[in-house]
């Protein structure tokens, strides 16, 4: 029924290969031409979103029409010349990607700033503050949103771009939706959406959102950007515009409330980075992060073995970190930086967590929502097993994502597995579950897209297919996005060059 | 499924094949509309598409998810039909600068009220005002009471609803969701109004 089909004309089978395959034919000389032609035609010119987008847009109505004229499609269904447009875009856009995309400095400005104010709002946001209901709250599943949305950076054309934020709303949609059965509400609308896709976003923080929305308007083709596609991304531009326009108001907080939020959660970023200025740039964010990261591993290993050993915690945290936090108010910076500016990591901010809770003597308090974590072993049932292996789970999961959010690589081990399981499992154990639960949640059912490496690989780099398949063996195992994966591989040597 | 899986759905599905195929183009016969909800939260917006779009709900079913978009065709007297694309805004007063971005090139503006709620009257108005100031001027409005099923509890007396509506040039009329009284006629009813692209 239509109304199940989230995505419509903007899932029609994106056969790739059968695109690149038609423009090898002798007799596309001229597509092929026509493509190169306009593809250079954009070097010679300085960025100018308002008269590349319309030349871009014109372009592929152009092509689009010749295609349906030409003998190569004669005979074609609606849904290949669709599938033709679509490649045709996809290959038109990645190779003016690096030309086009956050290309002026306004924009990537925006960017910063959007960043910035995601990252500190992130910080003390709740969900009433957005006015979601109790009933719809529900913070672990929409991890699984925020990394939909977070996916939008793996790719370059429009198109796959605009998935993300499509499927990000349809997973929250999903998740409303069992929620409204579960407490007999009625059926979630805007109402319930919108709010959850604000929180959503401003949780996962995707950097260059600013330059992502524009890139996306400007270059997807307009008449595939319809209907439900129209209307979700409408969403996302109106998140973005809600988030920009964020004030006290907008929260519902007293304006002295907001102001000290606001104060502590920049406190609290400067403390965990080295160059608190540059903080939310983007483009250094993931190489930075890693290597700042790399001198501390030692330490970290050194603080695991200590951590969750339930009630006995509290003695093992050492006095100074407590005085370091304590002392927050009249030295801000000098022991938080030598202790952790250097290298912000999951520790530190466990660290961080830990000091708080045995300020505010409230450990004991909220450990008792987790039940086992006063057992011993002889205390457990088998019934036991299936609870804590979800426990466990939903752990990892959330551990992992935490790494992710803040861009250190997972450590190598979760105290509480130390024991019995190596890293390596872990992730793999991690991914197959969260995996799981976005099958079942039909994420990824109609969502043929290519694999998250693709975008990555130079264009007219030589890969191997064969030689990184084993790598995307997960991704591509996933029923019907295996085709999909593979055929992606070949985006890397996707020249449209004849035989 | 209640009505879901109906066949006006599977004629629907084809027909947005066909607009899509010549890029939304307008056709005489085969209308593409775009309809925005407007109103204060908890006055029963996605209540009324559900209720038009699925006839019953079925709590039990997993086909439709949310109610934030849909759409759903409707074929008129005269053989021709349209098609609804429905989009939802949320109500609640933090969102109401956001409104423009969803009515842009809405041909249709349904602006919904509760009758048991004064306040949800007064928004009702608001919305009225913003969309003649920023609305597209031939956009086809629609004041809609709702909840009409709550006799008891009225607060805003139909008179009142009848007269702004006059007064604003707009069509009027009071639904039920819960009842499903009165719902396809709001929709067969903004159908009738809609201007139709002369025939070339």
């Amino acid at each position: 029924m239509e109304n199940a089909d989230v995505f419509g004309s903007s899932t029609a089978p994106l056969t790739w290969h059968d695109f690149l395959e038609r423009m090898r034919q002798p007799s596309a000389t001229d597509f092929v031409k026509a493509i190169k032609s306009f593809i250079v035609s954009f070097s010679n010119n300085a960025p100018d979103p308002e008269r590349d987008s319309a030349a871009v847009q014109e372009f592929l109505t152009n092509m689009e029409t010749a295609f349906r004229a030409h003998s190569l499609w004669s005979g074609c269904s609606e849904e290949e010349l669709e599938s033709a447009g679509e490649g045709l875009e996809k290959y038109v856009m990645t190779k003016l990607f690096t030309r086009v995309f956050a290309s002026l400095p306004d924009d990537v400005k925006i960017d910063d700033q959007l960043h910035e104010k995601m990252a500190l709002i992130q910080q003390f946001i709740q969900p009433e503050n957005l006015d979601i209901k109790p009933t719809f709250q529900n913070e672990t599943s929409w991890l699984l949103a925020q990394k939909e949305l977070q996916k939008i950076n793996m790719y370059k054309a429009p198109r796959d771009k605009l998935v993300c934020i499509l499927s990000c709303c349809k997973v929250i949609n999903n998740l409303l939706f069992n929620a409204s059965i579960a407490s007999n509400e009625n059926p979630p609308g805007a109402d319930e959406f919108l709010p959850v896709l604000i929180y959503v976003t401003i949780k996962a923080n995707p950097p260059q959102l600013h330059s992502n929305l524009l890139y996306i308007q400007r270059y997807r083709r307009q008449s595939r950007l319809v209907a439900e596609a129209a209307y979700f991304f409408t969403n996302m531009l109106s998140s973005e515009s809600f988030i920009l326009n964020i004030d006290a108001n907008a929260l519902s907080m007293d304006e002295s409330e907001f102001e000290q939020n606001m104060e502590s959660a920049r406190t609290l970023l400067s403390g965990l980075s080295m160059d608190s200025d540059d903080m939310p740039s983007h483009s250094d964010q993931n190489v930075g992060k890693v290597s700042r990261t790399e001198p501390k591993e030692p330490k970290k290993q050194a603080l695991n073995p200590k951590r969750p050993q339930g009630p006995a915690m509290r003695p093992q945290f050492s006095p100074e970190l407590f005085e370091a936090e304590s002392g927050n108010d009249q030295e801000p910076y000098a022991k938080d930086q030598s202790f952790l500016t250097k290298v912000p990591s999951i520790s530190d901010l466990e660290n961080r967590g830990a000091t708080m809770l045995l300020k505010e003597d409230q450990a004991s308090q909220v450990f008792q929502d987790f039940p086992y974590l006063f057992s011993k072993a002889g205390d457990l049932t088998v019934k036991d097993v299936e609870d804590l292996l979800n426990n466990y789970k939903q752990l990892v999961s959330k551990y992992v994502c935490l790494s992710q959010g803040l861009g250190v690589p997972t450590p190598l081990t979760l105290s509480i597995s130390q024991s019995q399981s190596q890293h390596h499992t872990e992730t793999m154990k991690e991914s197959d579950d969260t995996r799981a639960v976005e099958v079942n949640i039909e994420t990824h059912k109609d969502i043929e897209r290519i694999d998250n490496d693709s975008n990555d690989i130079s264009m007219f780099g030589v890969e191997n297919p064969e030689s990184k398949l084993p790598q995307d063996e997960a991704v591509a195992s996933q029923g019907e996005g295996n085709d999909e994966a593979v055929a992606s591989q070949g985006e890397g040597n996707a020249e449209i060059s004849q035989r | 499924m209640g009505c879901s899986s109906s066949l006006p759905d599977r004629t629907s599905g084809r027909l947005g094949g066909l607009n899509s195929e010549n890029g939304g183009a307008p056709d005489a016969k085969n209308l593409r509309v775009k309809l925005v909800l407007l109103g204060d939260s908890g006055v029963g917006k996605s209540c009324i598409v559900l209720r038009f779009v699925r006839g019953q709900f079925d709590p039990t079913s997993k086909v439709t998810v949310g109610a934030s978009f849909l759409s759903q065709t409707i074929a008129l007297q005269d053989s021709t039909t349209v098609k609804f694309e429905i989009w939802d805004t949320a109500g609640q007063e933090r969102y109401a600068a956001l409104a423009p971005l969803y009515y842009r090139g809405a041909a249709v503006a349904v602006v919904v009220y509760d009758i048991t709620s004064p306040d949800s009257f007064t928004k009702a108005q608001y919305w009225v005002k913003e969309l003649q100031k920023h609305g597209s001027p031939d956009i086809v409005m629609a004041l809609v009471g709702n909840k009409a099923d709550l006799q008891e509890k009225r607060e805003v007396p139909v008179q009142d609803g009848i007269d702004y509506a006059e007064k604003n040039g707009m069509f009027f009329i009071e639904t039920s969701a819960k009842t499903a009284d009165n719902i396809n006629q709001l929709f067969e009813e903004i159908a009738k109004r809609l201007p139709r692209p002369s025939p070339s």
